[in-house]
């Protein structure tokens, strides 16, 4: 070993921590070389000197620092009020129950949670009541009847003449053709352009002996906000002689709130009717 | 140290008295003060009571102890803004010797004064580790878990220590005295 190995080694060599083999190289060493000699000499005198230190004593007030310190405690401890107490039995009887290495904590943890997750699979299927239920219908209804005005909005991206070429093309349709009907009806219903609302109406009387058209004219003709559009849809009701109109129409023809000539065109067809 | 941590105060008393001792020693040799020494004690004692959910029952409570010394000498050199002040050497004389051989007690007491003296030049650091190393006889496995470092390097660390020291007090011994 060289000097340096050798020298790392004193302090084992001095606790006598080395094997037999490593002391006899740490003895055969010194033999021979000076400066570890030199070295091994110095340490040992300073250790002897360490160890020889008086030892230290503290004064007696520091007992009795202590012990006046240990009962302002006891009496703060003996003073808790009984919630702090039962608080504090809770926290003993848990950190007894628990695992205190983080690393079992977090697997109880892990392991509860995954208990929890599998007995409210098997065992927690809440059965809608009633009244939930029946909102829950309500609702659907109402989504469902947002779906066509949804399809019209999207298709309102268009320009008006895109949206009138759109019309004008079912014209050729065949009657049976129900989702041309459908887009006509909503354009009639929802399309702010009233050319575009008054060519859905002409584009639909191929269509007018459908009950389903007709009720949905008649349902639309007192949200209808234009007079022209409104007397052309009572001449659609009236053409296509639909009795099921004549309440609509005779309302129609009552209410000061329509067009004078809204209302002339509906005693009309009540007329015709 | 469990009683303690499961609310029996008073065990507490148990533990002081087989450790305030060595603790004691432990702040002496550090700080080279008596009575911030004493003072420091019942800190570290005060310290067990205010964490003592703390403690985990993995290590030894000796081992725990020291950590929570070092910590309040830490916060100790750090409040006042100092290093670890150099011991004035006659605060370590024995008594006044009145027994035969005198002249020799003041020799050795001498030599005592020159040793603290050599103790409190040291690198602070340094003298931490070789007071825990060298007087209070914690293992080198101990204090490499304290200082988060290799048991490789606490000998190595003690050793160039014990001969810093060793250089002190031997420059010491060849002044003059004052």
């Amino acid at each position: 070993m060289n000097c340096q190995r050798i020298q790392e080694s004193f302090l084992d060599y001095q606790d006598g921590r080395l094997t037999s083999a490593e002391t006899a190289a740490v003895r055969d060493h010194l033999k021979t070389c000076l400066d570890c000699q030199r070295e091994w000499a110095g340490l040992q005198e300073i250790s002897l000197k360490l160890d020889r230190l008086p030892p230290v004593e503290p004064s007696p007030r520091l007992r009795t620092q202590f012990y006046a310190m240990l009962e302002t405690h006891q009496r703060e401890a003996d003073s808790r009020s009984p919630f702090v107490l039962m608080r504090s039995r809770l926290d003993r009887f848990f950190s007894a129950l628990l695992p205190a290495r983080p690393v079992l904590q977090f697997a109880l943890a892990c392991l509860t949670l995954g208990a929890g997750l599998l007995v409210g699979a098997r065992y927690l299927h809440p059965a809608a009541d009633p009244e939930t239920a029946a909102k829950i219908a309500e609702l659907q209804g109402k989504v469902d009847s947002m779906v066509p005005l949804v399809t019209y909005s999207l298709h309102q991206q268009q320009s008006t003449s895109e949206r009138l070429k759109t019309v004008f093309a079912t014209l050729d349709l065949k009657p049976s053709d129900q989702r041309a009907v459908s887009d006509l009806l909503s354009a009639l219903a929802f399309d702010p352009s009233v050319n575009v609302r008054l060519s859905a109406l002409e584009a639909l009387y191929p269509h007018a002996d459908q009950p389903a058209v007709r009720s949905a004219v008649t349902a639309s003709l007192p949200r209808e906000p234009s007079p022209l559009v409104q007397v052309t849809m009572i001449d659609f009701l009236a053409a296509s002689r639909d009795p099921a109109a004549f309440s609509t129409l005779d309302a129609v023809s009552r209410s000061q709130t329509y067009d004078k000539a809204v209302r002339d065109a509906a005693r009309r067809a009540l007329a015709q009717l | 140290m469990i009683a303690v941590r499961a609310g029996e105060i008073d065990k507490l008393g148990e533990l002081f008295e087989r450790h305030h001792g060595p603790l004691y020693g432990f702040f002496v040799r550090h700080t080279g003060d008596r009575t911030t020494s004493e003072d420091l004690v019942q800190l570290v004692f005060y310290r067990i009571l205010k964490y003592r959910h703390t403690y985990r029952d993995e290590g030894r409570f000796s081992a725990w102890i020291y950590h929570l010394a070092r910590k309040v000498t830490a916060d100790h050199f750090r409040r006042n803004s100092i290093a670890p002040i150099a011991a004035d050497p006659d605060d370590f004389h024995a008594v006044p010797d009145q027994a035969p051989h005198a002249d020799e007690h003041a020799v050795a007491a001498d030599d005592t004064a020159r040793l603290h003296a050599a103790l409190a030049a040291l690198d602070p650091a340094q003298r931490e580790l070789l007071v825990l190393a060298r007087f209070q006889r914690l293992k080198y496995e101990e204090i490499a878990r304290l200082f988060d470092i290799s048991i490789g390097a606490v000998k190595v660390r003690v050793h160039r220590a014990l001969k810093d020291l060793r250089d002190i007090y031997f420059k010491l011994s060849r002044e003059p005295a004052a």
